[in-house]
């Protein structure tokens, strides 16, 4: 597939590397020759250097020959004209990443079809979406909706005491016959486990669940985990990201006591002016002092989204460290990932990942409908449609000879069901698979 | 490129305050005074009276000195702010000047400063004045009734262009005053900026006379079908209350028809004048959301309500009155302090305590800005009581950045200074006046509530210049500086004030 990428900042860079990786023809532009070249030095790619509203510079970038164009500048307005243009050239599919939802937005005046834009990226709104799913299942560490919001993947850490400490997945399974639900996936110390019915479960692992958004609840509750009912949200930063989840907190209509945090005067003055309802604090959410004065005790859930991933962590630990329930931080740098976990924070959410799954949807084929990471493990979601003539089509799941991945759940004329060891595949049928990032390849070439 | 030089250079070469476009500016205001004193005259000749000359002379002064200005100094270049505080402020007092020709060629005042004070009370629709009022003191030429109706007219006539506003008025029926005529518009008319119902001045000031004229008229009708109202008084009547003035044609103010109707038309007219003319320009044009959706109109109806349920409360519980008097003179008194008018159908002096400090807190508010009320009006008070809530929830979360909400609007920081120090400065007046007043020998309850009474243009004040009595027993000097407090209030404090400031001369 040939892809061209505008912008070579921190959402273009993670794209071209993540497309670069799954050999495609990358091509970036950008306007600066520092970014463009920290973009090319590790990544097998082409670059242009030009500025991607003028035509030459695209034309250059032999966008009209290309599948795809993904327009991921900071300018919103950059991004909608570069668009446009590459349609008008004869470009594939066009994405446009939009920060301002009053731009090309529900009740916007211009629609993206207008302008030849076939689909609209705004990985702040999908991070914001994912943290206030986060704070709505307070036990989870992962929320990921799947099949239009009808299944849920939950991520969950066994606490020591857990009941289901030392039982195997069917075991765990017989326990809770009256719930269809599948352990998809165990993230332990470093490593990914793609479990089978007689893998043990074992004390600070962290185990993915798919089932029916209504049996969430359950699921949670057989693990030992308590529902944590949140009152009072701390927001650290009044970014792009922490301004989204504060609305969006504050429209869930709760009643939850939010507040936010945010080292710039005239920031915290613009967040105040904008947001009704929420307390704006003006302070560094660093402070311990600050913290304290305005009950970081009380707090049941803490979210560290300023731009500056060090604050958040340490941040994130001065608020775990004070008991507050949950803590949320935004760590973008991958290398940070896997820290998080270890070093306690309950839940981290990254840009990159948001990003990478929203392209994923958009760009793969029609078979292979969507994908999704979970988050800092190396596992994915897959959405296959089976083929009409699938040789697999009539086989119950436990006669399939599966060892690189699980099958979770099947979608069946917009009806979901969990796969269990004897459901039957059907033609048409859109499966949902779980499986590691290494045998992507080869489970796709499998099912189809 | 040439014109641009030559723009640059006359430009550089104006002085800070250019007096020839000042004096200019004068002149068509002047000319277009004259326009408003031919009025009286037909009135005159209606009724047969015999001193339409004296009106005939008055227009003809103010005609050749208006155009005689504008020939000599030419005026074509821009009003700046400096100078549209200065022109506004200056044509105040002239036209005052101008104003006051009739009473004293008539006769029917005899000092300079008893006619200039009448004249301005009117202009700036407070209403206080130096006729009527039932319990004489001792003055010979004290009755309403004896005046010619010309001249009953005059004072009527004032109220009404005083009240929208000589300067908005002229914007909207002159064909063209020169450029930066909305600078002078912001310093005479309380409209605020969001207000501006389109983006030319012209056009607003021709929408809110319409409105103002539409209301007076309709206002006139419904006193007029009252058989104890002939045409005359109805007309002088609608006039006076939609300009929130207060001067009647009788000696006892509205309670001379001694009917509930009129007094709960009259109330309802003076609610109505008390909110912005802008607004109702919007409900007009179907914006009705708006309209309801108007914060400072909101508080304003809750203020009125507040204040006619526990005047007439009080009325009801302490003054052995039945509950329809009670609601009636209640009623009118509270919203005829409250929106600066100043009429008057019972002597609220003689009133329980109870309801009498309730009236007198009345005399520091004001309606809407934009209506044609003075005083320190609804948004401050409504900006003053959020700051003091903020001020509150601030001191719990001393980090808090709080904006300051009115309705969905943030009101800006400098808006909340300016407001607060307007108040500072409004009570500093205040109390200084009623010192001045002190020292010239007037009774402390007279002093306070004069100056009061004139710097919030309602008129009637407590004591000596109550509800029953008139301005006649002051002295010239006090009659002055009521005069300069009246013109002041009118202007909102700072369009005067800022004349006598030294960095406004500072080059």
């Amino acid at each position: 597939m040939k892809i061209v990428i505008i912008g070579s900042g921190d959402v273009g860079s993670e794209l071209s590397l993540m497309l670069a990786r799954e050999k495609q023809d990358v091509t970036v532009i950008d306007e600066n020759q520092t970014a463009l070249q920290n973009c090319a030095e590790s990544n097998d790619i082409l670059t242009i250097l030009g500025n991607a509203t003028s035509p030459s510079t695209l034309v250059k970038a032999n966008v009209q020959q290309a599948d795809l164009v993904i327009a991921a500048t900071n300018s919103d307005e950059v991004n909608i004209v570069a668009s446009m243009m590459c349609k008008r050239l004869g470009a594939g599919k066009v994405i446009a990443r939009v920060r301002n939802d009053e731009l090309l937005g529900k009740d916007a005046p211009i629609k993206p079809e207008d302008l030849g834009i076939d689909f609209i990226i705004n990985p702040e709104l999908s991070l914001a979406e994912e943290i206030v799913l986060l704070v709505k299942r307070a036990a989870a560490t992962d929320l990921i909706e799947l099949a239009e919001g009808k299944m849920q993947v939950i991520g969950i850490r066994l606490p020591k005491d857990s009941p289901v400490i030392n039982l195997s997945l069917s075991e765990y399974a017989q326990h809770n016959k009256n719930i269809d639900f599948r352990v998809v996936a165990i993230h332990r110390g470093a490593i990914t486990i793609i479990p089978s019915g007689k893998e043990k479960l074992r004390a600070n692992d962290q185990i993915f669940v798919i089932a029916l958004s209504h049996d969430i609840k359950q699921i949670i509750r057989s693990t030992g985990i308590g529902e944590r009912s949140v009152q009072e949200i701390m927001i650290a930063g009044g970014s792009q990201v922490g301004r989204r989840v504060a609305q969006m907190l504050q429209a869930a209509g709760k009643g939850w006591h939010i507040k936010l945090l945010e080292p710039d005067y005239d920031t915290s003055y613009q967040v105040a002016c904008e947001q009704r309802g929420i307390l704006v604090l003006h302070g560094d959410p660093t402070d311990p002092r600050l913290l304290a004065s305005e009950g970081i005790t009380d707090t049941d859930v803490f979210i560290a989204v300023t731009n500056d991933e060090e604050s958040n962590i340490i941040s994130c630990l001065m608020a775990k460290h004070l008991q507050v329930a949950k803590v949320i931080a935004m760590v973008s740098k991958p290398d940070y990932i896997p820290l998080s976990q270890t070093i306690g924070l309950d839940a981290s959410v990254n840009k990159k990942t948001s990003i990478s799954n929203q392209i994923h949807q958009i760009i793969l084929g029609e078979n292979l409908l969507k994908v999704a990471a979970l988050n800092g493990i190396d596992a994915e979601i897959l959405q296959i449609k089976l083929p009409a003539t699938s040789k697999l089509a009539g086989k119950a799941v436990n006669k399939l000879n599966l060892d690189l991945c699980m099958i979770g759940g099947i979608i069946r004329n917009g009806e979901v069901y969990i796969a269990t060891g004897d459901s039957v595949m059907m033609p048409e049928d859109n499966i949902l698979v779980f499986c590691k990032h290494s045998a992507i390849n080869q489970v796709v070439a499998y099912l189809q | 490129m040439i014109n641009r030089f030559q723009f640059e250079r006359t430009e550089s070469s104006r002085p800070k305050i250019d007096f020839k476009l000042i004096a200019g500016v004068l002149g068509v205001f002047t000319f277009f005074m004259g326009f408003a004193l031919i009025t009286p005259a037909l009135i005159s000749l209606i009724f047969g009276e015999t001193i339409w000359w004296v009106y005939a002379v008055a227009a003809l002064t103010a005609f050749t000195i208006g155009a005689l200005a504008y020939y000599i100094f030419k005026p074509n270049s821009d009003i700046r702010a400096r100078e549209a505080f200065f022109i506004v402020a200056v044509t105040w007092a002239v036209l005052s000047v101008f104003g006051a020709i009739p009473f004293l060629l008539t006769g029917v005042l005899t000092s300079p400063a008893d006619a200039f004070f009448e004249t301005i009370s009117g202009l700036t629709t407070t209403g206080a004045t130096i006729f009527g009022g039932i319990s004489h003191n001792g003055h010979e030429n004290s009755d309403l009734e004896s005046l010619p109706n010309s001249i009953l007219f005059w004072r009527s006539m004032l109220h009404w262009i005083g009240g929208m506003g000589f300067i908005v008025l002229s914007i909207a029926i002159l064909p063209y005053v020169g450029l930066g005529t909305s600078n002078l518009f912001q310093a005479e008319s309380s409209v605020l900026e969001s207000d501006k119902l389109t983006p030319r001045v012209q056009q607003t000031a021709k929408y809110l006379w319409g409105v103002y004229f539409l209301f007076t008229f309709l206002h006139f009708l419904l006193l007029w079908i009252h058989p104890k109202m002939d045409w005359f008084d109805a007309i002088n009547h609608a006039m006076s209350t939609l300009a929130t003035g207060g001067f009647s044609t009788k000696d006892s103010s509205v309670g001379y028809f001694n009917s509930a109707y009129i007094d709960y038309v009259i109330v309802l007219f003076m609610y109505l004048a008390g909110i912005s003319f802008a607004m109702h320009f919007r409900l007009m044009r179907g914006e009705v959301q708006n309209f309801l959706n108007n914060r400072e109109t909101r508080f304003f109806s809750l203020v009125s309500l507040l204040a006619i349920g526990l005047i007439s409360l009080g009325l009801w519980l302490q003054n052995d009155y039945s509950i329809s008097d009670s609601l009636r003179y209640g009623s009118f008194q509270a919203m005829s302090i409250l929106t600066t008018t100043g009429y008057g159908t019972d002597d609220y002096e003689s009133w329980p305590a109870f309801s009498l400090i309730l009236l007198i807190a009345l005399y520091f508010t004001g309606a809407c800005a934009g209506s044609t009320s003075g005083g320190i009006k609804m948004f401050r008070h409504l900006i003053m009581s959020k700051a003091i809530l903020r001020e509150i929830r601030q001191t719990v979360h001393p980090r808090a950045v709080i904006p300051l909400r009115v309705g969905n609007k943030i009101i800006d920081p400098s808006v909340v200074r300016k407001v607060l120090s307007f108040f500072m400065l409004y009570l500093i007046l205040f109390v200084a006046g009623g010192v001045i007043l002190a020292l010239m020998g007037v009774d402390y309850v007279s002093a306070l509530s004069a100056s009061i009474a004139s710097l919030g243009s309602i008129g009637p004040a407590l004591g000596e210049f109550g509800p029953t009595d008139n301005y006649a027993s002051l002295p010239g000097l006090g009659k002055w500086l009521l005069s300069a407090f009246m013109l002041i209030g009118r202007l909102e404090l700072f369009t005067v004030l800022v004349i006598f400031s030294v960095p406004f001369w500072r080059e």
